[in-house]
């Protein structure tokens, strides 16, 4: 039978919500091609995750090693080219995220296959993937496409697909024997460490909260803070922040602070002046927060929100609170 | 330490109002200005850092179509030693497979500790050439490294991954890395650097020399083609979100999930 | 009298070049320095550090980005030495080998780029004026005026109102000008005091190939910036260079701009130390302020030669002082309001720029007001 392969994607005991988003695109495949759909998962120790899995996909491809408990493109790029070329699926589905980015390309080169990376969606047919990506930071979409006769590989973006959420298959969970990983032993994981906290980066942040003088007092900033780590963001702000001494100038975005570019950057009560604005316009996505309908920042806001940030900032913490619990 | 960076020169498109042409399939560049990929140049100061500290040489790589000298006198100007440019009209339209065997073409003659490449382009954002290309040299690789220890015959390198965890992996020499964006913060280069630069050896080779065949190169060769492109519709100001507090944070929180953060 | 370019040479020392054994270290220079107040920068302690030129390591030395290059230093010293100009020195030093401040690497790359320090597009440098329809400097040979608008004025939302408030009273006058649009590159003038010697050159070419096809008699510059270095440090033009105070000024002289409200408002002048001490234009500007009907104008107490650096020059629009007292537009502004004053006025982007943020840093936005004197005057004619 045809088969849609999706890559699950854990890390520390936990399926990570990309697989629940692919199983959701892998579905819509599998019905169009009539295909089956099949997830693997390489890991040690994961039989729960398997069953987990099981409610989503027609089969679930169990290798269990030792040396699968972490996460490792060499060892994984060996599980998945041995079954890819036994089971010869039309397409196989990985995360574009730090797992994908390591995996496919190698894996792609091994089996000399067409891969499409960073896919927000993908349409099948016999012969062709076609798949939308966004080119150039976002500002073009590009439709690309490949060969699909022999196989192929994309990698698909994080939160861009929406899981279905409820049991949609009752597969059964098949447990492979893992292949010979012989060589895997350079590439050795060590150790997960915690982002280095204290000498705060904000230019690698992916989300920032930024404040700005509308926080009114240095009291009020705790607020601030503890949305910003609900959302997993960091903190950063305006010039007279700094010049307050409120937040070190490590945090400062702007001309005569950082250039930042994280994927979201929510402005409270920042007015948009122009050098705060050349430092954080290429964010992904901007999201302003102010009282004043006329403030400046609306202009390069994605979306605005007119109201006090006193009332908004609980609020959404909140929100952000009841979503990293339902996980 | 021998060190070779790959580099790729793209356009500024962050200001840019984009204009896609007649084909469809490219974007206008005539008046973009094009300068060194974001990320090779976290890569090449990387790079010339170790080189700093440890001794050994960097040697700065393009594949490319365009006349990009100005790409590697730059990398000469932060301090790579030497730079090769392999300039085959024959490039435009290549995906990552192709250059990654352009590539392994130049590098697996070369003596060398390690091969650095951004961990993506700022243009088409594949993040895959570092990947392949290690692939092709049958060496280990790790991606969106943010820290790099040499240790004895091994490096100890710290890769990105989601929700501010880091994780630490080693391999043994020879190995790729592919550099992420803020693992150091690159030099300035004057005009002045750039001048001096001159006086270091630059060679030009062409596609022949590498020993690459028609069947290996541009478009036709390439695995994955563009079939067209189009601009997402541009609202100017931003949409101002309606509704009690609660609606707008539940707005926000799915915006954010979108965007692949909350994720 | 043109300075000339300095560069320093592996032959000539630093000693030499600025003639460091001729400083009798008598502290006047440092005694007028309006940074030395809130940073360790000590440009006499540095004339002294520099004669031995192989200790001297300028890498470590994060206050040498301090310096506002407002020259008073200059200025002030007795033995006609030009201490300023050997922090120039010294950055250029930095500068050639990397180690600058990132947000100063970010700024002189866009100006390498992009031709203007603020990272906008160098294709959008027009885009302000294109509801004003204003002509061509380039090509329209008509033309008498060239007006040269600046890197600041192009992009910064804020300071864009200042170039709109000029062009109004081009247009009231019935002076026939143009603009040089996208052809138009920034001038140099923070670049070189930067420290980017090889990039200011570059300005330099690049300019004087567009200013050789203007068939004009003035060119008419918003900031003092820009008025400066094609003054001072350009080669000879065949064109008159005028800072807009100048021009307007004359314009009001002879009757050709007349006022038709009032300002009923008190007002005082802060001088911008590139028009001011480096230039000498101080009447221009007060005679303009004079003009306009109602106005009652009080000095500062620190005026003219005497005033007091926003910190807006020498490229400190990009960087910190790298300690933080209190801000010297900060002080101006207190001053301001202590004296009753309800608008300062100046007349370069920078300072307005930097006057305006103190306004805000201490919380005297509903108190006291910035403008361009540009922006007063187009409201009453
Ligand atoms: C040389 C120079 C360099 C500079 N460099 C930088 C820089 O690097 N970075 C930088 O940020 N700035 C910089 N500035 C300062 C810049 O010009 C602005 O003054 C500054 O960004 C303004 O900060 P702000 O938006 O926080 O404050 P404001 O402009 O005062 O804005 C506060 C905003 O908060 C809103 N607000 C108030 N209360 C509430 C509330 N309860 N709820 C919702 N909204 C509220 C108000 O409507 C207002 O829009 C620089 C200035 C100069 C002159
Ligand atoms: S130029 Fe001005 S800021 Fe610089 S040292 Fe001289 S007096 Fe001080
Ligand atoms: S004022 Fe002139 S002579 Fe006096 S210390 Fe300064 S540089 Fe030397």
């Amino acid at each position: 039978m045809r088969e849609i392969l999706v890559l699950a994607e854990h890390r520390k005991g936990v399926l990570r919500d990309i697989t629940w988003e692919m199983l959701s695109l892998g579905k819509e495949l599998a019905e169009k091609m009539e295909a089956q759909l099949t997830t693997v998962l390489p890991g040690y120790e994961v039989k729960s995750l398997a069953d987990e899995l099981s409610t989503q996909a027609d089969l679930v491809l169990l290798v269990e090693d030792e040396r699968l408990q972490n996460f490792s493109s060499m060892a994984y790029q060996q599980v998945l080219s041995t079954l890819i070329t036994t089971r010869k699926p039309i397409i196989t589905l990985i995360g574009h995220t730090a797992c994908g980015i390591d995996l496919a390309p190698g894996l792609a080169a091994a089996l000399g296959m067409p891969l499409a990376t960073d896919c927000l969606s993908l349409t099948l047919t016999e012969k062709e993937l076609t798949a939308v990506r966004q080119i150039y930071g976002g500002k073009v979409n590009a439709e690309v496409a490949c060969s699909c006769e022999k196989g192929c590989i994309a990698t698909i973006r994080a939160g861009v697909v929406s899981p279905w959420g409820e049991e949609t298959r009752k597969g059964k969970v098949e447990v492979i024997q893992s292949p010979s990983l012989e060589g895997i032993s350079r590439q050795r994981f060590i150790e997960y460490v915690e982002a280095a906290i204290g000498g705060v980066d904000i230019t690698q942040a992916d989300i920032i909260v930024a404040i700005g003088r509308g926080i009114q007092d240095k009291e009020n900033i705790p607020l601030a803070e503890e949305l910003a780590k609900a959302l997993g963001g960091t903190l950063a702000c305006s010039r007279p922040i700094v010049d307050k001494k409120w937040l070190p100038k490590a945090h400062q975005v702007g001309t005569s602070g950082k250039t930042v570019r994280p994927k979201a950057y929510i402005a409270l009560g920042i007015s948009g002046a122009f050098q705060h604005i050349v430092g954080m316009k290429d964010s992904g996505v901007i999201i302003a927060v102010n009282k004043d309908p006329r403030a400046p920042i609306f202009e390069v806001a994605d979306y605005g929100i007119v109201c006090d940030l006193f009332d908004f900032m609980p609020v959404l913490k909140e929100k952000a609170k009841e979503l990293l619990q339902r996980r | 330490m021998d060190i070779i960076v790959c580099v790729k020169k793209v356009p500024d498109t962050r200001e840019a109002e984009l204009i896609i042409t007649k084909d469809g399939k490219d974007i206008e560049k005539g008046e973009l200005v094009c300068d060194i990929n974001e990320w090779d140049r976290y890569a090449v100061e990387e790079a010339i850092r170790l080189k700093e500290e440890l001794g050994g040489s960097v040697t700065a790589v393009a594949v490319t179509p365009d006349e990009d000298e100005d790409l590697l006198r730059k990398c000469l100007a932060m301090g790579a030693d030497r730079a090769i440019m392999v300039k085959d009209e024959s490039f435009r339209g290549s995906d990552a497979h192709v250059i990654a065997t352009a590539l392994h073409h130049i590098i697996k003659d070369l003596p060398f500790d390690l091969v650095f490449t951004g961990v993506q382009a700022e243009d088409d954002g594949y993040a895959q050439v570092g990947g392949i290309l290690a692939g092709f040299l049958k060496v280990p690789h790790a991606t969106l490294v943010t820290q790099i220890e040499v240790l004895e015959r091994k490096v100890q390198v710290h890769r990105e991954l989601e929700e501010a965890l880091m994780e630490v992996v080693e391999l043994d020499m020879p190995a790729v890395c592919t550099i992420q964006t803020g693992i150091n913060e690159p030099r300035y280069v004057s005009i002045m650097g750039i001048r001096k630069a001159a006086k270091k050896e630059m060679k030009t080779l062409n596609t022949s020399d590498l020993g690459l065949t028609e069947e290996e190169l541009g478009d036709s060769a390439s695995k994955v083609k563009i079939k067209g492109l189009s601009l997402p519709p541009s609202g100017k100001g931003a949409e101002i979100l309606k509704g009690s507090t609660g609606e707008i944070a539940t707005k926000v929180a799915s915006i954010l999930k979108s965007k692949g953060v909350l994720a | 009298m043109k300075t000339t370019i300095t560069s320093i040479t592996k032959k000539q020392t630093l000693a030499q070049e600025y003639d460091l054994l001729g400083c009798m270290q008598c502290g006047k220079c440092t005694a007028a320095c309006p940074v030395a107040m809130r940073s360790h920068l000590n440009i006499r302690k540095l004339m002294q550090e520099a004669l031995t030129h192989e200790s001297l390591n300028p890498i470590p030395m994060k206050e040498l980005w301090d310096c506002t290059c407002c020259s008073t230093c200059t200025i002030y010293c007795p033995r006609e030495l030009k201490p300023n100009e050997l922090i120039i020195n010294l950055r250029g030093i930095l500068v050639e080998e990397g180690h600058v401040p990132t947000t100063i690497r970010d700024a002189l790359e866009s100006v390498f780029k992009q031709g203007n320090p603020w990272g906008g597009a160098k294709n959008k440098r027009a885009e302000w004026a294109t509801d004003l329809h204003l002509k061509d400097a380039t090509r329209d040979k008509e033309i008498e005026v060239v007006y040269f608008v600046g890197c600041t004025p192009s992009y910064d939302p804020r300071v864009q109102e200042v170039a709109r408030a000029l062009v109004k009273s081009f247009n009231k006058a019935g002076v026939n000008f143009g603009i040089l649009g996208n052809e138009e590159r920034c001038c140099g003038n923070e670049v070189r005091r930067m420290g980017e010697e090889g990039l200011f050159e570059i300005l330099i070419e690049d300019n004087t190939n567009v200013f050789q096809k203007l068939d004009v008699k003035t060119m008419v510059t918003t900031s003092p910036h820009c008025y400066n270095t094609f003054k001072n440090e350009y080669p000879e033009t065949h064109f008159e260079i005028q800072h807009y105070t100048q021009y307007v000024a004359n314009l009001i002289a002879t009757g050709k701009l007349t006022f038709c409200g009032e300002v009923d408002k008190v007002v005082t002048y802060h001088d911008p130390c590139f028009l001011g001490k480096q230039n000498k234009v101080f009447d221009a500007p007060r005679s303009i302020i004079d003009s306009i009907p109602g106005v009652k104008f009080i000095e500062f107490d620190r005026s003219r030669e005497r005033s007091l650096c926003c910190e807006g020059g020498g490229g400190r629009m990009w960087v910190d002082a790298s300690d933080s007292g209190e801000r010297l537009a900060e002080v101006r502004v207190r001053d301001a309001v202590e004296m009753g004053v309800q608008i300062i006025l100046t007349a370069c982007p920078f300072c307005l720029l930097n006057l305006e943020d103190a306004t805000k840093t201490i919380g005297y936005e509903d108190k006291i007001q910035v403008m361009d004197i540009m922006e007063l005057v187009s409201q009453v004619i």
